[in-house]
């Protein structure tokens, strides 16, 4: 659906994209990763036809951006990173705006609001003034304006932040909804959102795609590693941490915070494939502690970032 | 409860009646502004300001040509409200207008540039052109608005003795083409900055440059004086003022303002310059 290849982008002397090339099908919510200044927000600005790129293409369904923008734009919700609205217009003027610009027919605008609020849960606050609006409400209100016209392709830079726990959870509940027969591209900070919202993950680095696939895959990929997490009860952590560094395979073992009281929490890092988990059990029943939790983790994407996106 | 949900979701719903129209854009977009003025106290305050003023140049100021005010003059005129006559004289709304139009019109793209919704304005499904006019068209209907508020001041003085109509519509439609001309130029200023104050300057500066550059013929050479008298905001006025409407007078506020509106344009397609 989206094709972007060789995409380049200069600013001056700086060189942000130095050849982004992906793919992005029908109904995939991706998650577009990188550390700040990466480019992220230069491939965004790009998709949606806010600036032209150096060199390379964007194609929407068969369509360049830059020759069809028109057309594109009218099938794409985007919001910018911080969230830019007209702070002393009332939310439903505004949205009323949106719609009428966006080219929303005039009888269906009223129900295009209302649904576009209620997916928000800003429908009570229509009546009040944006600027006086709580972040987390604006940013909503940005998601809202983004979904009037009920774009097919959603583009959202950073949607969840400055949001409390609870609106995150709502927001990443809503665009895994809007998910389900849409494209979405999301960037983001956030790597458990990544994890908990997308279907596949983009990483960018430097101005490159430095990994591209779905969560197992990029475990696959590139994780040499896995890693168990063991809660021990009636040991001290860093005798239990000797221990278990012992045990064959253990290339690291660290004592990580614990969120109970008296209750030691280990991590343990070994090559693939070596089966550590009996090993810690049997360790545990010879020394008689009781093992709370014995649990495999998943994906360590906040290892894989910093692998991949360290400064050189 | 599952279907709604599904029902809510489906990019069928509103996507595929998407109906985009030029004029219904610009219009939008120009109500947008007006709404902007009218919301805040700012289009009450410039109101207010420019009446009182207008009326003490009608009422109070001294007219150097009927030597004394209003009353002394004796004679029912506008002539305080469209300034006296000459190259080198100047006052009445069109100096006023000098000053007023640039705080009208400096918002318009700077401040879209300076918050950042320009970003969301030019990834809507809008053409630049699109924007620039309805930005325009919001600011000139307010120009209009400001004008149309002094007409109880020109049924004042039409009650007070006889009025020459002509001479008064041809001053208002002269007052109305100056004022959209400022605006144009006002508008095209506020697309050059993020900051409004340098929008009004850099904008008033133009307006009072292109109104009074008649007026400072005397230090120029004798080639350049037609060409340049030609420019003349306040020429092309007086001729309107007089009562006789003159096409080439008009003509010269619409290219005037033509080529404002796509100095702007392209001003704002200057991001697609660098590449």
């Amino acid at each position: 659906m989206i094709e972007v290849s060789g995409l380049t982008k200069s600013y001056d002397d700086f060189q942000a994209l130095k050849g982004v090339s992906f793919k992005v099908n029908r109904g995939e919510i991706i998650g577009f990763l990188g550390p700040n200044g990466a480019g992220k927000t230069t491939t965004m600005k790009i998709l949606t036809c806010y600036m032209p790129q150096t060199s390379g293409t964007v194609n929407v369904d068969g369509k360049d951006v830059n020759a069809d923008a028109l057309a594109i734009r009218s099938r794409m919700g985007y919001l910018p990173e911080s969230t830019p609205l007209y702070t002393d217009m009332l939310v439903y003027d505004y949205l009323h705006h949106v719609a009428t610009v966006r080219g929303v027919r005039k009888d269906k605008i009223r129900e295009r609001i209302k649904v576009a609020c209620e997916m928000c849960g800003i429908l009570d606050r229509v009546g009040q003034e944006i600027g006086t609006l709580s972040k987390g409400y604006k940013q909503r209100v940005g998601l809202a304006q983004a979904l009037i016209h009920d774009p097919d392709i959603l583009i959202l830079d950073e949607p969840t932040s400055g949001l409390d726990p609870n609106q995150i959870v709502e927001i990443r509940n809503l665009i895994k909804r809007l998910g389900e027969n849409r494209t979405i591209i999301l960037s983001t900070h956030n790597l458990p959102e990544v994890m908990a919202t997308c279907t596949r993950i983009l990483i960018i680095h430097q101005g490159r795609i430095v990994a591209d696939g779905t969560a197992a895959q990029l475990e696959e990929q590139e994780a040499e590693n896995e890693r168990l997490r063991v809660l021990l009860r009636g040991v001290e952590p860093e005798v239990a941490r000797l221990e278990l560094q012992t045990l064959p395979g253990v290339r690291r073992a660290e004592v990580v915070m614990s969120t109970e009281p008296g209750v030691a929490a280990i991590e343990l890092e070994a090559p693939r494939g070596a089966e550590l988990r009996s090993a810690t059990f049997n360790k545990a029943v010879e020394k008689g502690w009781e093992l709370l939790e014995l649990a495999r983790l998943q994906l360590d994407l906040e290892g894989l970032f910093r692998k991949l996106t360290r400064e050189v | 409860m599952a279907e709604t949900m599904n029902r809510d979701v489906s990019p069928s719903a509103a996507g595929s009646s998407l109906t985009i129209k030029p004029a219904r854009n610009v219009w939008a977009l120009a109500k947008r502004e007006l709404g902007f003025y009218f919301n805040s106290p700012i289009a009450y305050i410039v109101i207010t300001l420019f009446l009182v003023v207008a009326g003490a140049m009608l009422f109070v100021f001294e007219m150097p040509e009927a030597g004394g005010d209003f009353f002394a003059a004796n004679e029912a005129n506008l002539r305080g409200l469209f300034g006296p006559t000459g190259p080198e004289a100047f006052g009445g709304i069109p100096l006023l207008f000098v000053f007023l139009v640039p705080a009208v019109t400096m918002r318009l793209i700077a401040e879209e540039k300076r918050t950042g919704t320009i970003e969301l304005l030019v990834t809507w499904p809008v053409s630049d052109a699109q924007i620039v006019l309805g930005k325009y068209l919001g600011a000139v209907l307010f120009v209009g608005i400001m004008l149309l508020a002094t007409l109880p001041l020109a049924l004042t003085v039409g009650g007070l003795g006889k009025l020459d109509v002509g001479v008064a519509i041809g001053g208002y439609l002269g007052l109305f083409l100056l004022g959209a001309a400022y605006a144009g130029l006002g508008l095209m200023t506020s697309a050059w900055t993020k900051n409004q104050i340098v929008a009004y300057l850099v904008g008033a500066l133009l307006c009072g440059f292109f109104y009074f550059v008649d007026g400072m013929l005397g230090l120029l050479w004798d080639g350049g004086r037609d060409f340049i008298a030609g420019m003349s905001f306040k020429a092309h006025f007086q001729n309107i003022a007089r009562g006789v409407v003159d096409f080439r007078d008009i003509l010269f506020y619409g290219s005037f303002i033509a080529i404002a509106l796509v100095v702007t344009t392209l001003s704002l397609q200057a991001r697609n310059w660098k590449k």
